[in-house]
């Protein structure tokens, strides 16, 4: 095990070990760099997870308070969890379900497209798909991604049979189990899926991609990688010159450290992100690090979802084997006919009985509920994943009178639906209980947004510095050797899950900072 | 764990759990185990323990006659007109989370809980629901990714 001494400045500090984090500090060590990785959480292994929705939670979710507010559900009926996301090694990379779209040219140029939307932030990125193109390849490649580069499909499983049937029978055309990431035979390593159906409990097996079980093992073996677990960061430090110089973090013994930096690169998922540059106030950035132009923590996103369940007089057992392996793209087209704009996946997903009875309608009770969860055996699920509207005051915060264990203002997450984001989700469950009527399903469920698991776009890149934190590289746009390396730089969220398109952002960001950094490479 | 409730509460607590999630197929077993979770919980949660005192002996007053002895659809009325206090609202945060997370009511709901040790699906009936066609699994485009885009554009 690599250890860099505290002092050492030519260190590159990665905060968050997650999709982005995880990635990019693998590409930096392959590349030659000294990597300082900060998780916040523990390190947890395969034999560690639990087979046990409730089990598996308390061990990996981002339990530390939060707040939420706004008018949507969540403030409402989660309001001290309104993410649902991971904190251990890995990330939420260890309890993503798989699902890989790549976005559509037109989703990279969301304000020229759709045009000036009212009460919305939309704006292009400063990037095309071309230039994107070979980084997404890389990131499929390397995470073994189904239906791609010639990697096999994974088989139907019962919830797909249901969905794909349905699929056709009301005329979709782009439906498929994948394209997944997770091995359908042995890649890489590690070994196949063996249909265990628990994804978002952390796959014991090993089959899922994750920067657990991918990125940073290859990492370690370069000795570049020094991967420091239970490490919470609570302040980025900077110099006279107002470069980044070091990160103030609490190790696990509750000591405060301070590791000096040559470059600092911020992936702690985008609620704790934004966070922690609000947090990292100066005399010199009184805002908050990076952010003059006053966008860090605004434009919020989280996908416009929904859930629709169908229930059936025969059984599906959803619950057995992959499950997002299911994807049907046709509603993810630019067709504004459907009156909004953006586009949105349908996925297969399931849950046990012990989340589904506290999600399937939060709150109900007595026959209503009871008559549903009787009919567990008998459900087939999907989820509804949509693109939904930057808006300026969709935004995270620091509270004023929440603290956490370490006395650090938590986040809260102030969020409202747009009224495209309400036009999409009516539509999404319409056309689920089509694909379930389709089939002969005696009743339909349409469920609420779960706490959100897509967090996108609290430090997004622009080409203006006013318009956004970083840049087109994720390189903040006031503080030279400042990155932000996960989903908070996303300028407009899309349709897709955002995974694959943070993993092809970091490998670009890792090729980047090799050329304007090559003096701290060992 | 330590708890002021009476013999008498914690039955009562029980007839509450299985009017509020009536399940003809479930037996006693699960909705007792759920009530000692509430009573659990109360015992490191003052403000829950004073809820549920207070709760249950007020359940109790609803009717002429106490909550156990009302009849379901009664009971499901009593609940009702409680749904919105904090008692019962507390009471159901628990519930809901422990009754169907009791691996006695994942059987009869056919949910056959933790798979690895077992061998995951992968010979045991991921795919077995025979009452629809077997659909393909490749992508209509698929290994055109560079059409797919085009397509949507």
């Amino acid at each position: 095990m690599t250890r860099f001494e505290y002092d050492d400045s030519d260190v590159i500090v990665v905060v968050g070990s997650g999709a982005g984090g995880g990635t990019l500090a693998n590409e930096l060590c392959q590349r030659g760099f000294k990597t300082v990785v900060l998780e916040a959480g523990p390190h947890l292994t395969g034999p560690d997870y639990e087979n046990d929705e409730w089990k598996a939670f308390a061990q990996m979710a981002w339990t530390d308070p939060r707040t939420a507010s706004g008018s949507w559900e969540i403030a409402r009926d989660f309001p001290n969890l309104p993410a649902w996301i991971v904190k251990a090694v890995g990330g939420t990379s260890t309890h993503w379900a798989g699902a890989c779209p790549r976005f559509k040219p037109h989703e990279l140029a969301a304000r020229s497209v759709y045009g000036p939307l009212e009460g919305t932030t939309l704006l292009d990125w400063p990037i095309t798909l071309s230039e994107l193109a070979p980084y997404y390849d890389r990131a499929e490649l390397k995470m073994g991604v189904t239906h791609r580069h010639g990697r096999p499909p994974l088989p139907a499983n019962n919830n797909y049979k249901v969905f794909a049937n349905g699929a056709e029978k009301i005329g979709y055309r782009d439906y498929a189990t994948g394209p997944y990431a997770t091995n359908a035979e042995p890649f890489d390593g590690r070994p196949a899926s063996i249909q265990d159906g628990f994804n978002f409990q952390g796959d014991k097996h090993g089959s899922k991609w994750s920067t657990l079980v991918a990125e940073l093992p290859k990492a370690e073996r370069t000795g570049n990688l020094d991967l420091r677990p239970d490490s919470h960061v609570a302040q980025i430090l900077h110099d006279a010159d107002g470069r980044a110089s070091g990160v103030l973090y609490v190790d696990r013994n509750g000591t405060m450290r301070r590791q000096r930096a040559a470059v600092v690169c911020v992936a702690g998922n985008s609620i704790e992100t934004a966070r922690l540059l609000l947090l990292s106030s100066s005399a010199r950035f009184p805002d908050g690090l990076a952010n003059s132009s006053g966008q860090v923590g605004r434009n919020y996103m989280r996908h416009t979802t929904a859930t629709v369940w169908g229930q059936f007089d025969k059984p599906v057992r959803m619950y057995r084997g992959e499950t997002m392996a299911g994807v049907i793209a046709d509603e993810s087209r630019l067709d504004t006919d459907r009156g909004f704009v953006g586009g949105y996946y349908m996925e297969t997903i399931s849950l046990g009985p012990a989340f589904f009875a506290k999600f399937v309608a939060p709150g109900s009770w007595g026959t209503s509920l009871a008559e549903i969860v009787d009919g567990y055996l008998n459900t087939a699920g999907m989820w509804i994943v949509g693109e939904d509207m930057p808006q300026e005051t969709n935004r995270i915060t620091l509270s004023r009178d929440t603290v956490d264990a370490n006395g650090l203002p938590v986040a809260d997450v102030h969020f409202d639906d747009h009224p495209n984001d309400v036009a999409m989700r009516r539509h999404g469950r319409q056309q689920g209980t089509a694909v379930y009527d389709s089939v002969g399903a005696t009743r339909t469920i349409q469920t609420l947004p779960y706490p959100s698991t897509h967090n996108l776009g609290t430090a997004r890149m622009s080409s203006r510095p006013r318009d956004g934190v970083v840049d087109r590289f994720g390189r903040a746009h006031d503080v030279p050797n400042l990155f932000v390396s996960d989903g908070s730089v996303f300028t407009t969220g899309a349709a897709a899950n955002p995974t694959l398109t943070i993993v092809a952002l970091a490998i670009r960001q890792a090729d980047y900072i090799a050329t304007e950094f090559r003096s701290a490479a060992r | 764990m330590s708890t002021l409730l009476s013999d008498e509460q914690r039955t009562t607590l029980v007839d509450l759990l299985r009017a509020a999630f009536p399940h003809d197929r479930f037996p006693v077993g699960p909705y007792r185990r759920t009530a000692s979770a509430v009573v659990d919980a109360a015992a490191a949660n003052p403000r829950l323990h004073a809820l549920l005192l207070q709760g249950l002996d007020d359940l109790d007053t609803q009717r002429e006659v106490g909550f156990s002895t009302l009849d379901a659809e009664t009971a499901q009325l009593v609940l009702r007109g409680i749904a919105d206090t904090p008692f019962f609202l507390a009471v159901l945060d628990v519930a809901v989370v422990a009754l169907y997370d009791d691996h006695e009511v994942w059987e009869i709901l056919g949910y056959e809980g933790p798979s690895y040790d077992k061998g995951g699906y992968i010979d045991r009936g991921f795919d077995d629901l025979d009452w629809l066609p077997d659909p393909r699994i490749e992508s209509w485009i698929d290994g055109d990714v560079t059409s797919n885009e085009g397509a949507s554009a």
